[in-house]
């Protein structure tokens, strides 16, 4: 186990290295100038030069991209053009919230998805399946963009239950956490639907119920389990997702995570952000990823890393 | 049985969404409290005033710090941290502060933050977008505690409009989001970076204390929540944060009432003057006549904007006023366009006469506006493509020269020097915004003379000559200034809606009890 753990962890580095790599370069090669965006037009041309020697924009791209690695690899990711804020404090402020959001939408989607895909699967083809399956549709056919305003207008204004946007107290938290877990939720659902549906049909949940178990049971104590696999994998997959932020959702609530974050870095061009904040997504999401992939031996003692 | 536990299944719901919700079902609004919640649709990069660009830092820096002095609707010059001043000679200002001024930390205020605070800008160290204003300033000199001497290298007009910056404490360093103290109105309680600002009122103010407490600024970047926030009562002021589309539903709330007054962000459409076919005036001018700009600001603006004549907006104190109208003309456009040699090749038919490309950002109002005039251009015959760009791009391609046609918006034009900045020979890019390469002898002259004289009555009458130059050669067409649109709680008064979007009179703000507030 500790020497899958170990070349699991060595692979994960040529898969960050690669994705900063590409990020570095995409972000040098869009137009866009952090100097002008940060002195404004109106700085001399001298100015702008003596800026650009300081932040040593005026270096090759090769020197820069080397400097950020031999940063990276001291821990230093940079300072902020923007804030002039060191970048981990930037991310750092702002991984709370990403991760308070993201464990909420999780539990949403989580809280939907297992009865309904149990329901579901139990009573296949009957109006309760049918039903299930429409709001399945339903809650992925929603974009975030609609369905915020859409909570906000009938739980804020109308029942006046929740705060319409802002971030600090749990009132905040239920409606950016309802709006993006719904579309996850409805591909769990689906996902575990369908799984159950195999497994249901096995033989050992035939003869589960040959043993006098009750039809519920046996599904949720035996086919469940069984079920979970291909389920966990999507869910790693959501919660790389979820991490790595929801722009839109987050800029709808005024949620201030790392998807906004990166974006308004973008916007500023300013480098050694981006580069950090799309750091930290790669590595929450291979690290998620990481986390399946162990879980998958909890879940069937049969699968072993060697 | 099954009927009490559905019963008990529905109380824990309720219960649970009442915990989770921090006022429950009988929330207070912010207006029964007395606190005021404005929402901005950004937040601000810096609100340092050494450092700060955007417009949302510069609103929030007009409450919470005081400058030497301030400047009224029309430009003019009124008296903040100094009681007065005087131009010894066209390159020495002086300025008296008034006595007793402090900070917030209750430190009195003297020359020698004053002194700090510009020579912090103008130390190359600390990388302030603001040093180029700064650039004449020889010397600054504190003969004592309450006297603040400006030496200039040469005389420079528009010295005294950037003399409308927050002084900061002597030796204050520049710490990221901390902002810094200061000696306006309202102290800052707590800055939650993107979410939102609290201010308490500063009862030692030296124009006299605030008379609402508490003032919350939201950063709302979502239109659709800014409106349903001043539904709800959460927010109750909103200064240009509503789409024209929004303003009658807000309305329909009777708790909110709506305000309009003139705007001076002034958008335009600029032309490469590099590019063979804009090169010609004619061409240009007949571009300008074949947009229908009236028809614009009644229909996507809604009529909340003025048409345009000059980068000035016509409060202002050098705008002149005999700019002779451009109005839409068709019929004229396509006569220009065959006097320029570009013969329709099919009449009404599809094949243009030339073809040409339009950017704008990706704001969905300013593609729906490109939309139209595409459509009027491609009626005289000129095909237009548009690119809608992400805003690092399109500004970059602008300051490169690499457009034919663009439109973007001219904000917080303090002093008419803008012209050299924008139409200077000298001033393309890198140097500055003369980003279409316009070129005119003339115009450099009077741009160069506007900035060193120093009577009022002479610059605008340099100023006067360059609108009218310019308003013949159109090196860029103004369309339209946005009107200024204020939407209120019923219950407050007292906010002066001003051209430049200024945040200064929030201190003057109170809200209306009883029966008053239903007036």
């Amino acid at each position: 186990m500790r020497r899958y753990l170990f070349s699991r962890l060595r692979q994960m580095v040529p898969v960050v290295l690669g994705v900063v790599t590409v990020v570095f370069l995409l972000i040098h090669l869009i137009p866009g100038d952090p100097v002008e965006i940060m002195l404004g037009e109106s700085a001399l041309a001298a100015q702008k030069e003596e800026l650009r020697r300081e932040l040593r924009l005026d270096r090759p791209l090769a020197v820069q991209y080397g400097d950020f690695l031999l940063g990276m690899a001291k821990g230093d990711l940079g300072t902020s053009f923007r804030s002039r804020e060191p970048v981990l404090r930037e991310i750092l402020r702002r991984v709370p919230a990403t991760l308070l959001l993201s464990a909420a939408s999780m539990t949403v989607a989580l809280c939907i998805a297992f009865p309904l895909g149990i329901v579901s699967a139990m009573r296949q083809h009957t109006f309760l399946d049918h039903l299930c399956g429409f709001l399945a549709m339903l809650g992925l056919s929603m974009p975030n963009f609609w369905l915020g305003p859409l909570l906000i207008l009938i739980f804020s204004i109308g029942l006046g239950l929740f705060p319409v946007s802002g971030y600090g107290t749990a009132g905040h938290l239920v409606l950016p956490a309802v709006t993006m877990g719904t579309g996850m939720a409805a591909i769990l659902m689906r996902m575990l639907r369908s799984q159950l549906l195999e497994e249901i049909r096995q033989d050992y949940v035939r003869a589960a119920s040959a043993r006098g178990l009750s039809r519920r049971a046996a599904v949720v104590r035996h086919a469940l389990a069984n079920s979970l696999i291909p389920v966990l994998t999507v869910m790693g997959l959501q919660v790389g997702a979820l991490l790595s932020g929801s722009i839109i959702t987050e800029t709808i609530f005024s949620w201030p995570g790392v998807g906004r974050l990166t974006i308004q870095a973008i916007d500023a061009r300013d480098y050694p952000l981006v580069q950090g904040c799309i750091l930290f997504i790669a590595l929450c999401t291979v690290a998620v990823n990481l986390l399946t992939d162990l879980l998958y031996s909890r879940l069937d003692p049969r699968i072993r890393y060697e | 049985m099954a009927d009490v536990k559905d019963r008990l299944a529905s109380a824990l719901l309720l219960a649970a969404i009442a915990a989770a919700s921090p006022t429950g079902c009988s929330q207070r609004m912010p207006a029964d409290s007395g606190e005021l919640v404005i929402a901005f649709p950004g937040a601000p990069v810096s609100i340092d005033p050494r450092l700060s660009t955007d417009a949302y830092g510069t609103q929030i820096l007009q409450m919470t710090h005081a400058s030497l002095i301030r400047m009224d609707a029309a430009g003019n010059p009124l008296p903040d941290l100094a009681e007065g001043f005087e131009a010894r000679s066209p390159t020495e200002v002086v300025f008296r502060l008034r006595d007793g001024v402090r900070f917030h930390d209750g430190r009195e205020l003297t020359s020698a933050d004053v002194r700090d605070t510009f020579a912090w800008i103008l130390n190359p160290r600390n990388r302030s977008p603001h040093r180029s204003t700064y650039e004449t300033i020889r010397e600054i000199e504190t003969p004592d505690s309450r006297t603040v001497v400006f030496r200039l290298s040469e005389p420079f007009a528009p010295f005294l409009a950037g003399m409308v910056r927050g002084i900061v404490p002597a030796g204050t360093r520049a710490a990221g989001y901390s902002p810094p103290i200061g000696a306006g109105p309202y102290r800052v309680d707590d800055y939650e970076q993107d979410t939102a600002i609290r201010l308490s009122r500063f009862e030692g103010y030296h124009g006299g204390a605030a008379r609402i407490e508490q003032v919350v600024v939201k950063f709302l970047p979502d239109s659709n929540v800014r409106f349903l926030e001043l539904k709800k009562g959460s927010v109750n002021l909103v200064l240009n944060g509503v789409e024209p589309d929004l303003i009658p539903a807000v309305l329909e709330n009777g708790n909110l009432v709506m305000e309009e007054a003139p705007g001076s962000n002034v958008s335009y459409l600029g032309f490469n003057l590099r590019d063979p076919f804009l090169s010609d005036a004619r061409v240009r001018r007949a571009i300008a006549l074949a947009i229908d700009r009236e028809a614009i600001a009644r229909t996507l603006w809604k009529g909340h904007a003025d048409l345009a004549d000059s980068l000035l907006a016509p409060g202002f104190w050098a705008h002149d006023d005999k700019i002779p109208p451009l109005r839409y003309d068709p019929a004229a456009a396509r006569r220009l366009l065959e006097a320029a040699g570009y013969r329709d090749p099919d009449g009404d038919g599809p094949k243009p006469r030339f073809r040409l490309t339009y950017k704008t950002s990706q704001n969905e109002l300013r593609r729906r506006i490109a939309a139209v005039i595409q459509e009027e251009l491609r009626q005289a015959g000129i095909a237009v493509e548009i690119q809608s760009l992400e805003w690092g791009t399109f500004f970059s391609d602008i300051r490169k020269g690499n457009f034919q046609l663009y439109s973007l918006t001219w904000v917080g034009i303090a002093d008419p020097d803008i012209y050299h900045y924008a139409f200077h020979s000298g001033q393309t890019p890198p140097e500055g915004a003369n980003r279409g390469g316009y070129r005119n002898p003339e115009v450099d002259r009077l741009v160069t003379e506007g900035r060193r004289e120093t009577s009022r009555e002479k610059r605008k009458k340099i100023y006067g000559k360059v609108q009218q130059i310019l308003s013949r050669d159109l090196p860029v067409f103004p369309l339209w200034i946005n009107r200024n649109i204020l939407v209120r709680d019923r219950r407050l008064t007292g906010f002066v809606i001003t051209p430049d979007e200024d945040y200064a009179s929030v201190k003057e703000m109170t809200f209306r009890k009883g029966k008053e507030a239903g007036k």
